[in-house]
This record gives C-alpha cells, structure tokens and sequence, in this order.
C-alpha cells in the first residue's frame, strides 16, 4: 500500500527539536498532526504499508551525526540526576547515542565488555540488514513487548533521554514503556540517548532468545539477567528482565529479591528461576502459548543465571579475590579493557 | 559413461543476466503508455455474491475500467477440471459461478493508471454478501448430509484412488508384528521470491499476450484461450524470468484475468498494456498449497523382517477447487506403502473439497505425505522386530524384479538399494561379515554443546542427539495414461562446422538450470561445443508444447526432445541442408491409468530414487530441534550437470527441513492468519542443517537422456520422516505429526512424561 507523508529533514538537532515543538509553540495555528520521527525505519515502513500507522508528517533523524555513537562518562554534565540506582559502580556510564544503531552494539568496544547482554541481543536482531538501519531508540520507542534490546537494557538500569525544546528529561526504561506500543515520550520530545551506570568489573550479564528460528525471528520469549557477586558466590545486586510475556518488558523483582544477598547455590537459582516464571505473564499467540512460554522463561533463567553467576565469580577471584573497593575495580575495569 | 558436456558443471545460461540485473522477471517488465490491474480478493471463505456495485470504482481517479463477472466469457478454469470461477459474482456465465469458497477467490479487477489509484479503488467496490456454512473438516465433509461445495462431486470427494493386492486382512493376522500409526502432514507455502505478476497486451500479430511467470506456457495458453472463448493461436504466453515455481504455478494465478483485461480494454479500443503484481499477503492467500493430509496405516511383517502387508487410508484436505489433487493424490496413492515389494495391499485415498486454499502442485506433488507415513511405519517395524532400520529397508526394497502394488515391477534400472548403502555408508553405518547392518554408536559422532546462536552455556544444557534414515522414490512425469509428450527444434548454421545451434524449447526454467541442462544435451548430441549453443525459450508463438516444469519431469522429456531434435538436426546438416533443422516430438513409453477398483496398471514409466540419513540435536526442555548433519544420496541416473543437480538436492533438502521443523500455515475459520512472511516463517540461512552432504548415485534409466532419470523432486520426499526418526532416537518420544517445531516437541515430550502440569525446570 502507498501512503502519502511530509517528510522533514533537520539537519541539526535545535532543528529537529523545532519540527517536533507543538505548532502553537512554533507560531502555526494547526497543531493537529504531530511529526513522527523516523530514523531506520524498520518498524515505522512496515506499519505505513500496513495501515497501522497515518502520521501527515515523518521527520527523519537519521542525518543527526550528534546522535550518533557510543561514548563513556565519568562525569556527567550538571551532575548526576537523582533516583538513580546507586551501589558501587563509580565507574561513569555508557551512553548511546539516540541514533545508534543496532549493528553499532555488536562492534562497540564498550558495549563488548560492559554490557553483553545487550551485545547477545544485538547479535539475534532481526537479520543483518536491518541491524545495519534500526536503531537502538527506535527499537523502544516502538515499544513492543518483543523488542530485544529492552531486557537488557533493563538489567543495565537504563535510563532514556527524552528531549524537548523545553528541556531534557531521563525515563528509566521500565518507566519508558507502559503498554503495548505505549511510552511516556511526549509528541514533542525526541529521544536523544540511552545510558546505564557502568556495571562493575565483577558482574556478568547475558541474553537469550527463543525465537521460531534463528534469525529474523520476533522472539516467543526472551530473558536477559545480571548478577554481580564476589569470589564466593555471594550476591550483591541481581536483575532479571523478561521479554514477550507481558505488555512491556519486564522485571522479575520477586526473583531477583530472592538472589540479592545470598550465596548463589544452583538450588536458589532454581528457585529464581521459578520466580521468574511466575512474574511472566504471556498470553497464547501465532508464535507460542502462554503455558510453553512461561515453562521456558524459567528454564532459560535459570541456565541465564547459571552462566553469569559462573562468569561473575571467575572475574571476582582473578582480579580481587575478595569483594572489590571501587578503586580496585577501576582499575581492574581498564586493565581488562587493556587485555581485550 | 563419459561424455563431452553432459556430467559436466557448466555455467548456467541464464546467469550473467541474472546476476547484471538484465534479466526481466515479470514484475520488472515496464512498457511505455502502461495501465496497472488491482485484484478484489473475496476474503471470505465461503460466500455467495449477491451484488456487486462498481460505479464509485469506476468513477475514481485515475480509473480506466472495472470487470466482473459477468465479463468473462467462459466463467470457469482449472487444470485438471475447470471447477473454479475466473471471477466470482453475479452476471457469471456458468451456474455456481457466484459463491467464492475461499478467502482467495477473485471478485473484481479495476486497471488504472497507476498501481496506487488501482488498489485505491478497489476499496470503492460495495459487494453484497450472503455468508454460507462452512466446510472446514475433510472428514465431516465426506459425512452424509454435509453441505456439498460441487454439486457434482457428491460427499465432497474430488477423487479417490483404490488399490487391492493379495489378501490384507489374512496376512495381517498372520504376521508376526503389526504396527499401526496415524499421521498427520500440514500445509505448506511455497514461498517462492517472486510474488505473482505479470503484463498483458495485444501483440503485432493480435494475439493476447501475457508475459508471467509460470510452469507451463502452452497450458496457460489453453486456459486462457478456454475462459475468454477465443481459438489458442489468438493467444500467446511467454515467460521471461521466473522466480521460483515449486509447483505453486502449476495453476493460474493472474494469467487468465491479465488476458481478460487487456482483451477486454481492446474491444473499447483502449490498447494499452496492463501490468499487475500481487502483493506478496495476496500471494499467500491467492495461489495453492501443499495439501494437507491424515493417513492411517495398519502394516504387518514376519519376525525376519519380511513385510507381508500394508493397509492405509488417506484423506486430503483439496481445499476449495480441484487444481491438481487427482495428481498430488495419485502420487499418495503409490508412495504411502514406500519403495518396498508388499505382496498384500489396500490402499483408500480421498481428496475432499473445503473453503480452505486450495491443495495445489508443490514439490513431490503428494509424494512427501505419502513417505511420512510410510517411512514412519517402517521405523517403528525396525524397533518392533529388532532389526536395524537400513537392514530392514534393504530386505524389502524395491528392485527391477519386482513388482510395484499397482501389480507390475517399475521400469528398469532401480536405484534404490544404491542410494541406501550409499547414504548408510556416508552415515557410518557398517554391514558385518554376516550381511547384518549396524547403526554406527552414538560415540563416532559428537559435537560440541554450545550453539554459537544461542549461547547457552554448556553446563545443564540437556541436548540428546539421534541419528534418523529414511528413503524415498517417485514418478517422474504426470503419466497415470496421460500421453507424456515434450517437443523440442535445432537450427543449425555455420559452413563446414556448426557455428550456431539454436534450440527452441518450451519448457521453463524456473530456477533448476533446466535451459542450461537443456543446452548440455544439444551439445553432446551435435558434438558441437556447449557456448555455440543458443537457448531460444518458453513463448508459445515461436516454438511447441514441451510440458510442465513438474514432476521432475522436464529434463528427462525435454531432454529426450533435446536429443532427438539435435539428431535429426545432424541429419540434415550431413545433408548440407542450411539452417540444418531437427523438429521432435518425444512420447515417453505409454502408461495406463490404474483400475479405479483394484488399482491395477502401469501408472508411469520412469521413476527417481533417494535415501536419506540425518543427526539431530534436540534441547529436552526447549524442543527445539537443530539439525547437525545431512546426508542425501540420489540416483539421478545421469547427473547431465552435477552442480545444478547438488543445487536440487541442498534446495530440496532445505525447503523439506522448513516444512519438517519450522513452516505453520494457519488459519482460522478459514481465514488464514499466516498471510505475511513475519509470520509464516521458512528457514533462514542459519536454520539449514549445519553439515549437508549430496551424493550422486548414477545407475542409468534405461530411456532417459544420456541415462538421465528426473531428480528435482526427490531430495525432498523422504525428509520430514528421517527427521522424524532422529528426534525419536534422541528423545524416545514418537512424533506423528509435525512441523517439529519447539513448542510441539517440547508438549510432546512432557506428555510422554505424564508431567504436563509439572515443575518449571527440572
């Protein structure tokens, strides 16, 4: 089906932010057709041909260099917003540019060695092709249950930045998403990064997803964990997030309270595991039913678990020994980086 | 035998302008001055058009014309019995021509100007519906008092096969193991890359002219002449390049109504080429499937593994027309008691109208639902009597001496205990000194836990692995007393030597090489080198009918065309005749069709030989199944290229390993919910068996080309039952019916626990 759009092209961000502010605030009498961005345009295409969508005016963010890109910071500028999840990371954040690509997570260095559950789930993307157009923030903004990169973005404690004329404002990813398709993005904001605090040196994180098949699959589930513990197993911080059984992604909080401060025996892994389970809350569809979903949730948490409690510990014991201070690991942190 | 170019690989004709863009597949075709056809689409299963109002269509922007029934001539069409209507609606010249029965039937063509103002207006057409009952279940449909879709098929039954050999129920009771099974095979999609399209006009000559993408020109050809009432000769059909067929089209697709446009435009003196192309949800929804079938078998065999005997019924869902069901249930009919000599056999197989997508052609025809029963049963006789599976296979295999159930042996040169050892062996199956057969142990073969897709760590990851076998046979060519003919013509020029040779040859390349082939033939035939010859293909106003790209039977026939085109050809140019022309007709060898009591006849004259062995790897508390290794050896009699026959085998084996494990058409009411290829899934790259091994057996038929048997087929048929058998040796867990998808294996294999409700993971 052909559509007919306005398509804008800012070639800078004010630009953009201009185009999206409300026409009233712009000077324009009509403020009845709001500008959809697009960036890669995998989900947007495919929802224009099908009717789901009707929007009068697509804006194209793509040639926004300055959303481009992965970088760390120690310092943030203007400080560190409040609410954020505290604990001993110390080590800055990453923070992806709004128009990164997925391709982009599977070549980052940084992402490489801080977040591998995003890097898996990069990796099981769609198909090449459209990692090579899709954006990380377009992947949330669409806001699917499905979408790959929102579970580890939610063990990461991500937060999206949401960017207005007005001003700019962080969401947790958790709080990002409320429904089906649903976010809390505003008609005028856009959203320029995503960011999670570095996770420390003796965490781990990973990713799987049960698709039909092995590419360009939307998953039937998907589960992403974190743990971070020292050389005895013993459990400082665990986050379990679980994709395609419930209307957003979502955490397993009662699972991961089972794990936090805890020596993690394979017996309490199981019993996450089931925590895990229980939280889902799929519904029967084309690609699987509800019972088969929430069976497998449990069982690839626990093998999820399993791998990165296993990672976590070997790290904890061949840099520290014993839990680390955060100068340990800051330095432990680059070492590593230097050997990778 | 050795030879000049047939054996050997050579470059395909047609791809430097496929792999350039240069070559035209329909829906590349522009011509200046083009109109664009919209298809209205019933999109309900089963429907009576009580009115139909295209006024707001026609008087939209942009629009040039809208047809309706009550525009064609002759209002019905199908391959084997014209039971469909070209459009449904009111007006229509044949009785019954107003129901649709199925969400695919056409109801309304608009042409327009541009694509866009043509698909536009087709939501301007106000139908009136009148809703009829369903008929969804084939078996509920074959019920006295069941709402009848044809009224001259009485219990919804398009046909019906019977075979009765020997005495089943007697040696049944006398054997010394009996195993019984019901199998149930599903639907598949064809998926080929291009979706339907095509463009009409009228040609210099006056001729309707459609360029489209199909199996058999000078079928088209006769359909179209037949619906729009004109003499053949005023209608032409060429095919440019085809993007994949798979026996999807067999059957007419937009080849009747892109006619009937352009024709009709004509008479309003309106001569403009029109062009469509279907989107590729009307694709799914628009053209046949693979029937979908349940089989019953009660099969019986002396404690030596003899078998003494096999019952089986069959029926198939046809879906809302006929297409060529007779064929594809022809094909069940011979395959579902398997490549083997049974002395005792009864055979019942229906195929039963529905609203549901036709059952249509698709690789293997009903060859594919005939193996996975019978293969199936053979498995299970192995483990009942005790005796390996290949050892079993090999004692009642089928050879030159004897005879088929249809009561005589299948012509000459029977592979197939070639292609058995041969895939056995690749497996690493090993014969003693006592003759005896033994699966290699588990321990020759394993490998590594991790999958690089999914990384699951190695540490509890319960994979049980199995090794699977199963073989196959078909016909090659329609046959069943149908007169298997394919014409082929040469001109030769040159002075003393051969500078060119063109053949004129109908058949279609729809991706297997067969014009490549075709030209491999002509040159060793001529003994002229294979770049001199000139490839002139498929357009029905410069050449003759040389049959359908099916049943594996294009390079045999065309190839027995080729060869004595080429030598007649060689006559004339020794008598300095210049061009040097040869024009040949091939008749196969005659069949009969088989007694519609007894089954008793000689259905066809050549036949194609596989067996097949496969390692899989299933995750107990996923299901899901990888396949790590496949091995198909095929007795093709003559490989007239090898790589293009190692293409038919690897791409046979891959669209069966999708229709095995993965592809799950579905619907709803008749309503197919599987309409886009998001969520009809096939397999990517990643999904395709980890290791596959062809192997080509050559034990030459006796009348094809250079020895030459039909083989596109064939890699197919016996794939989902080998698959089948490796996840049983995996898990101990029988699967009679598939695809083997995650959720189903992982059901399964919780049922067979008798732990539906039990622990999350254990």
């Amino acid at each position: 089906m052909q559509v007919e759009f306005e398509l804008l092209m800012p070639k800078t961000l004010s630009e953009a932010l201009t185009m999206l502010a409300p026409a009233a605030e712009r000077g324009l009498a009509d403020s009845s057709t709001p500008v959809m961005p697009i960036a890669g345009g995998t989900n947007v295409i495919p929802d224009l041909r099908d009717g789901r969508l009707r929007p009068a005016v697509l804006m194209d963010v793509s040639a926004l260099d300055v959303l481009r890109g992965i970088r760390r910071e120690n310092d943030l500028p203007g400080g560190l917003p409040g609410g954020l999840p505290g604990g001993r990371h110390g080590g800055g954040f990453i923070i992806i540019g709004g128009g990164t690509t997925i391709a982009t997570l599977l070549t980052d260095p940084l992402i490489a060695q801080h977040a591998a559950a995003l890097r898996q789930a990069a990796a099981v993307f769609a198909n090449p092709l459209v990692r090579n157009r899709a954006t990380v923030a377009g992947n949330l903004a669409d806001a699917s249950p499905a979408a790959d990169t929102a579970p580890p973005l939610l063990v990461l404690d991500a937060e999206v930045e949401l960017t207005s004329r007005s001003g700019t404002r962080w969401a947790p990813v958790e709080a990002f998403m409320v429904g089906v398709r649903k976010t809390v993005r505003r008609p005028a904001e856009l959203i320029t990064a995503i960011r999670f605090p570095v996770p420390p040196a003796n965490s781990a994180s990973a990713f799987h997803k049960v698709g039909l098949r092995k590419a360009d699959a939307i998953s039937v589930l998907s589960v992403a964990v974190l743990v971070e513990c020292d050389a005895d197993g013993l459990c400082h911080k665990a986050r379990i997030a679980l994709g395609s059984v419930a209307p957003t992604p979502i955490r397993a909080r009662a699972a991961e309270d089972r794990l936090q401060g805890q020596v993690l025996t394979p017996a309490l892994i199981e019993a996450a595991a089931r925590l895990a389970a229980e939280a889902a809350r799929p519904i029967d569809d084309l690609r699987g039913s509800a019972v088969y979903r929430q069976r497998v949730v449990g069982v690839v948490t626990r093998r999820l678990l399993t791998a990165v409690v296993d990672q976590a510990r070997k790290v904890s014991s061949q840099f520290f020994g014993e839990s680390p201070t955060p100068e340990e690991q800051s330095h432990a942190t680059q070492s590593h980086h230097t050997q990778s | 035998m050795t030879y000049q170019t047939v054996g050997r690989s050579k470059p395909r004709v047609d791809a430097p302008a496929k792999v350039t863009g240069k070559a035209l597949y329909p829906g590349d075709i522009t011509y200046p001055d083009m109109l664009h056809m919209a298809t209205l689409f019933a999109g309900r299963p089963h429907a009576r058009v009580l009115a139909i109002d295209t006024a707001a269509a026609a008087a939209a922007p942009g629009v040039v014309a809208v047809f309706t029934a009550k525009d064609v001539p002759v209002n019905e069409y199908g391959m084997q019995r014209p039971d469909r209507p070209v459009l449904c609606g009111p007006g229509s010249a044949k009785a019954g021509g107003d129901v649709a029965r199925f969400v695919g039937d056409q109801v309304a063509l608009v042409v327009a100007e541009t694509e866009a103002q043509a698909r536009a207006a087709l939501k301007l057409i106000k139908v009136e519906w009148e809703d009829l009952p369903l008929v969804l279940d084939p078996e509920a449909a074959m019920q006295p008092g069941a709402y009848q879709l044809h009224p001259d098929c009485p219990d919804n039954v398009t046909c019906s096969y019977h075979i009765r050999s020997g005495d089943v129920e007697a040696a049944l009771t006398e054997a010394d193991v009996v195993v019984e099974g019901v199998y149930l095979t599903p639907v598949q999609e064809h998926v080929y890359l291009q979706p339907e399209a095509g463009v009409a006009y009228i040609d210099a000559a006056g001729r309707v002219t459609v360029e489209v993408a199909g199996q058999w020109v000078h079928e088209d050809r006769k359909e179209i002449a037949h619906a729009l009432d004109i003499p053949v000769d005023q209608v032409r059909v060429i095919y440019p390049a085809i993007g994949g067929a798979f026996g999807g089209r067999e059957d007419m697709s937009v080849q009747i109504t892109l006619a009937l446009v352009a024709w009709r435009l004509a008479q309003r003196g309106i001569r403009r080429p029109v062009k469509t192309i279907w989107s590729r949800a009307e694709s799914i929804i628009g053209h046949g499937k693979r029937h979908a079938m349940k089989l019953w078998a009660r099969w019986g065999a002396r404690q030596d593994g003899t078998l003494v005997a096999a019952e089986v019924k069959v029926i198939a869902d046809g879906g809302a027309y006929c297409y060529t069901s007779n064929k594809v249930l022809g094909n069940t009919t011979l395959t579902c008691t398997g490549p083997y000599y049974i002395p005792n056999v009864s055979v019942d197989t229906y195929a039963v109208y529905t609203n549901h997508v036709p059952g249509a052609a698709f690789r293997g025809f009903g060859g594919p639902q005939g193996h996975f029963e019978a293969e199936g049963q053979m498995d299970k006789l192995a483990e009942a009597l005790g005796i390996d599976p290949v050892e079993l296979r090999l004692k009642n295999v089928l050879t030159d001496a004897t005879p088929l159930p249809t009561g005589q042996p299948i012509p000459g040169g029977v592979g197939l205990t070639q292609t058995i050892i041969a895939a056995a062996q690749a497996a690493g199956w090993t014969q003693d000194a006592d003759g005896h057969w033994h699966k290699p142990a588990d321990g020759k073969w394993q490998m590594a836990n991790d999958d690089t897709q999914y990384p699951i760590p190695n540490t509890q990851c319960p994979i049980k692995r199995g090794l699977g076998f199963a073989c196959g046979f078909k016909n090659v060519g329609f046959s069943f007393g149908y007169q298997e003919n394919s014409h082929a013509r040469i001109e030769l020029r040159g002075g003393t030597e051969i500078e060119e040779a063109t053949l004129y040859i109908a058949g279609a390349d729809v991706g297997q090489g067969h014009h490549t082939a075709m030209a491999q033939i002509a040159a060793e035939t001529l003994g002229a080198p294979f770049e001199r010859v000139k490839v002139v293909a498929s357009d029905t106003a410069t050449m003759q009918n040389a049959g359908s790209a099916s049943a594996s039977r294009l390079t045999y026939m065309g190839g027995n065309a080729v060869r004595g085109a080429a030598a007649q050809a060689l006559v004339a140019w020794r008598n300095e005749d210049r061009p040097a022309v040869g024009d040949f007709k091939y008749l196969a060898p005659k069949t009969t069709t088989i007694d519609h009591e007894t089954g008793q006849g000689r259905p066809n004259f050549a036949y194609g030989y596989v067996a097949q062995a496969v390692r899989v790897a299933v995750d107990i508390e996923t299901g899901q199944v990888r396949i790590e290794q496949f091995i198909s050896a095929d007795d093709v009699g003559q490989a007239v290229n090898p790589q293009q026959v190692v293409g038919q085998i690897e791409g046979g084996v891959v669209q069966a390993v999708g229709y095995a494990l993965l592809e799950d058409f579905r619907t709803d009411q008749g309503k197919v919910l599987t309409d886009k290829l998001s969520t009809y899934l096939i397999p990517t790259v990643l999904d395709i068996p980890e290791q596959l091994a062809s192997i080509i057996v050559d034990v030459p038929d006796p009348n094809g080309p250079y020895g030459a048997r039909g083989m596109g087929e064939m890699p197919y048929l016996p794939v989902a039952p080998a698959v089948a058998a490796a996840v049983y040796d995996a898990v101990g867990v029988r699967f009679d019916d598939f695809p083997l998808t995650a959720e189903r294996v992982w059901r399964g294999l919780r049922e067979a626990a008798g732990s539906a409700a039990g622990p999350v993971s254990e």
